[in-house]
């Protein structure tokens, strides 16, 4: 992945993951002030229910306690007679506002009842249970049984005498529809009311007051939940828009016993509208910033990879050997500041390897002339003093002149071989000829070198051993340069070993190639003499013109192969080529 | 003189009540079920009315009627029998014998004898009349009055819930669930009690306008002759009986009744008078025979133009 693209990622993924952070945020803060207002709106709707609820409270008490201080109430306590009084119920009840009024004689016999006008004689056994006195004033939820059913009441009682007689008054109102329209939920609230007045859950016992909620099968389980542990619910149900939170609280009654269920639910339309809102918004948002930051990032890269990539091209340019590239500096920023660096380095690199070569000319031309005059004062002095002794027998010994002409004369026709075999060697490193491709079986090569070499290699006590590749195939090579690259090599390991030891020559086929390595158990070389093994006219030894392993390094090149050598001191060395 | 009631008929009655004053009175305005006006006829047989015409405003609720007396705005109204009647609230109360019978009648679905032998024994008379019919009229077990038969009393009326029970414990629920159907809006509380002794009972019953579909009907039947075995006929034809043998032996008459109300189809309950309050400027009468007939040809009203 180039620079570019990366920084390319890198601005996107930054610039999404700030939108998502404040979209996030934003949505989040956005629901937590949604569900503040809600929860508002909620308690003022419980208040409002509460406070008509109490206020409704107060005012059947009062009406039972005024229907129950009336003249007509004592006269009934006084003498409870239904023949009389049965019907009085009905007018009482619907003079002082209220939907239910029993009056009931001390007894428990209903004496006047005005929602269930039939009912008179029948006994209210819940009235006169022991250890009820109905001192304490104060409404209550009742499941109250009417011609039709059972209905929800909310009821008070109070007691009216006359001549130590006792007349019960009960009152109230029945939460219905009717009881709850006042409540006036603001838009996106609605109020339900479950009267529990069955044993199961029954559709039919749910009061919407306003509003469009879920039907009545959807809240069964809340109202169910809130019944069985007689505790305020808050649920959400739903999903999406059709989302609505429900805040559900239990109303208890006479016995302690749930009797009705108030349901407050808020849709959550509007805060879903709006996550959604914010959402398109934190999109485009998103999408503008990201490509917005792909365009500066483009610009940025631009402007930040282009002076990298010159100063890349020129770095390729300084590796392929045009050492003076240079780059073009067009700021003074880090990459102005690198580009200068750059530009530095490279010059003092031209420096640095022209002194180097120079350095290695003079090195070069140094250890030139001290192997050649190494060479040349070898023969020289023979000459010389083969000379100096025909000099001297001519003047002393002019009778043995003859014979000193003679043998001086073959010492120094032995020198000057010995000097034009010196110039040879020197003449055939510097005009190596370009290899002469053919196919050639490096088994038959390096059998007939070992072959070759038998009378020395035993003369030097050497064992030679050829550990050769049977399923190795002809490589193109050219063999006479390849058979000297081969003696070259076994002379150096003959060398190498003056005390005797193993000679091995070892071909392997590799991929099409041959790998040939030519092993000896001598003294091995160190790590500086591996390093400068290959140097025209560096040599270990005490004679030799220090070529051979050059002239082995140039003709490997020259096959496009690699030579290299192994070599631990006191364990021998291996030399590996591969072709 | 005006009269309101809540008698509702398309044509002027040749019989009955508005029957009865067409032999003083000539009818010179119908509006049936609304209005009527009866002009006194000079050329009657017993002489010309002492009043001039009699207006009657029908289809009137029984509250209305009452509240129209108080104020003067009519001379004689229908009473509700359900409706205790306070000292002073009509200064003049005619009542005729008791000549209509309240009972219950058990429709064709009905086909099970122990529920309406067990609806029969749950129902408390005594309580209706007491309290709901403020002891007007009779008790009664029987079709016909006591005052017309003399064996009414012979009619069992006694409740007994527990036997009531015990009859339908092995019923079927949905053969105990059942509907009474009553048209009168004047008995719809005496309906209601009825449902409500039914429940102790365990039975099912719901009180509802009549209709067709009601499985047993609260119906009131209005006995239209003196003559005992004429009456049977005719209540039993009214009810949808058989009718019964035409005799004039008491003990005879006793067993086509007995007969009549074998297997609990019929469950008479009340024998009911006519009450009419009247008002104080009415004077003569009374305005109605024992059986309930109308005669104003005797009355006149007070301080009216001789």
């Amino acid at each position: 992945m180039t620079f570019r693209i990366r920084l390319l990622l890198i601005v996107t993924m930054a610039v999404a993951a700030s939108v998502a952070v404040v979209e996030w945020s934003v949505t989040d803060k956005t629901r937590e002030a949604f569900e503040g207002f809600e929860k508002q709106r909620v308690d003022a709707l419980v208040r409002q229910f509460r406070g008509e609820y109490d206020r409704r409270k107060q005012d059947i008490v009062l009406a039972v306690k005024r229907i129950a201080d009336s003249r007509l109430a004592s006269d009934i306590a006084a003498r409870p007679d239904p023949q009389e009084y049965h019907r009085e119920a009905e007018s009482l009840a619907s003079t002082n506002g209220l939907d239910c009024l029993e009056l009931v004689a001390e007894d428990g016999s209903i004496v006047s009842s005005a929602e269930w006008p039939a009912r008179f004689s029948y006994k209210e056994e819940w009235l006169t249970a022991p250890g009820t006195d109905w001192k304490t004033p104060g409404a209550f939820l009742k499941r109250e049984e009417l011609e039709d059913g059972f209905t929800l009441s909310l009821l008070a009682v109070t007691t009216a005498t006359a001549e130590d007689h006792k007349l019960y008054v009960v009152g109230g109102q029945q939460l219905n529809q009717r009881f709850l329209s006042t409540l006036e939920p603001p838009k996106g609230m609605w109020i339900l009311f479950y009267r529990n007045l069955e044993p199961q859950f029954s559709p039919s016992r749910l009061i919407q007051v306003s509003g469009s909620g879920q039907p009545a099968s959807q809240v069964q389980p809340l109202i169910e939940r809130v019944l069985s542990r007689k505790q305020e619910v808050i649920e959400t149900l739903g999903q999406g828009e059709d989302a609505e939170t429900f805040h559900v609280l239990p109303l208890t009654g006479y016995e302690d016993n749930v009797l009705g269920v108030l349901l407050i639910g808020s849709s959550r339309r509007d805060l879903v509208r709006l996550e959604a809102s914010l959402r398109r918004v934190a999109f485009f948002v998103a999408a503008a910033g990201i490509l917005m930051g792909i365009a500066l990032s483009w610009w940025a890269t631009l402007r930040v990879t282009r002076p990298v990539m010159r100063l890349s091209e020129t770095a390729a340019k300084v590796a392929a050997g045009n050492w003076g590239a240079t780059v073009e500096v067009v700021s003074k920023d880090e990459i102005g500041q690198l580009a200068r660096t750059f530009n530095r380095m490279t010059h003092e690199l031209v420096e640095q390897r022209e002194r180097l070569v120079q350095a290695e000319r003079v090195a070069a031309w140094r250890e030139l002339a001290r192997r050649l005059a190494h060479e040349l004062k070898n023969p020289l002095f023979p000459l010389q003093i083969t000379v100096e002794n025909m000099q001297r027998a001519r003047e002393s010994c002019p009778e043995q002149f003859d014979e000193v002409f003679r043998e001086s004369t073959q010492t120094l026709l032995a020198e000057l071989a010995n000097l034009k075999q010196i110039i040879g060697r020197f003449s055939d490193f510097a005009k190596m000829p370009a290899p002469e491709m053919q196919l050639v079986n490096f088994n038959d090569l390096a059998a007939g070198t070992l072959k070759l070499f038998e009378p020395q290699l035993a003369k030097s006590h050497v064992q030679a051993r050829g550990e050769l590749d049977p399923s190795l195939r002809p490589v193109q090579a050219d063999p006479d340069q390849m058979t000297r690259v081969l003696r070259n090599l076994v002379l150096n390991a003959i060398d190498a070993m003056p005390d005797g030891g193993t000679l091995t020559v070892r071909t392997l086929a590799m991929n099409g190639g041959v790998r040939l390595e030519v092993s000896d158990t001598g003294q091995g070389l160190t790590p500086e003499e591996c390093e400068r093994l290959f140097t025209p006219y560096y040599t270990t030894k005490t004679h030799g013109t220090g070529l051979g392993l050059a002239i082995v390094q140039s003709v490997v090149s020259d096959h496009k192969g690699r030579i290299a050598v192994e070599s631990q001191p006191g364990k021998g060395s291996t030399f590996r080529i591969e072709l | 003189m005006e009269i309101r009631e809540t008698m509702e008929t398309a044509d002027p009655p040749q019989t009955g009540n508005l029957g009865a004053l067409t032999s003083g009175f000539a009818v010179v305005q119908w509006e049936g079920g609304r209005h009527a006006v009866y002009s006194a006829d000079p050329a009657a047989a017993g002489g010309r009315p002492f009043l001039d015409s009699v207006e009657i405003q029908m289809g009137r609720a029984l509250h209305d009627q009452s509240i129209a007396l108080s104020l003067g705005k009519a001379d004689v109204v229908e009473f509700d029998p359900n409706e205790p009647q306070r000292a002073g609230s009509a200064p003049k109360i005619w009542s005729s014998a008791p000549v209509r019978v309240l009972a219950l009648v058990f429709g064709p679905r009905m086909e099970n004898a122990r529920v309406r032998e067990a609806l029969a024994l749950a129902v408390d008379r005594n309580s209706i009349h007491n309290v709901m019919l403020q002891r007007q009229g009779e008790i009664s077990g029987a079709l016909l009055p006591q005052w017309l038969s003399g064996d009414a009393f012979l009619f069992p009326v006694a409740t007994d819930v527990a036997k009531a029970r015990a009859l339908v414990s092995g019923v079927p629920p949905a053969v105990r669930t059942f509907t009474l159907g009553v048209a009168d809006p004047a008995f719809r509380r005496i309906a209601d009690r009825i449902a409500l002794n039914a429940r102790d009972a365990g039975l099912a019953v719901s009180a509802a306008p009549s209709s067709a579909a009601a499985d047993v009907r609260l119906v009131e039947v209005r006995i239209a002759s003196s003559d005992p075995a004429a009456a049977l006929a005719g209540v039993a034809s009214s009810l949808g009986l058989a009718a019964p043998p035409r005799t004039d032996s008491p003990e005879a008459l006793y067993t086509a009744e007995r007969t009549l109300l074998e297997g609990f189809r019929v469950v008479p309950l009340f024998h009911l008078p006519d009450v009419y309050g009247v008002g104080p400027r009415v004077k003569g009468g009374p305005g109605i025979t024992p059986l309930g007939e109308w005669r104003f040809e005797n009355l006149w009203l007070e301080g009216a133009r001789p």
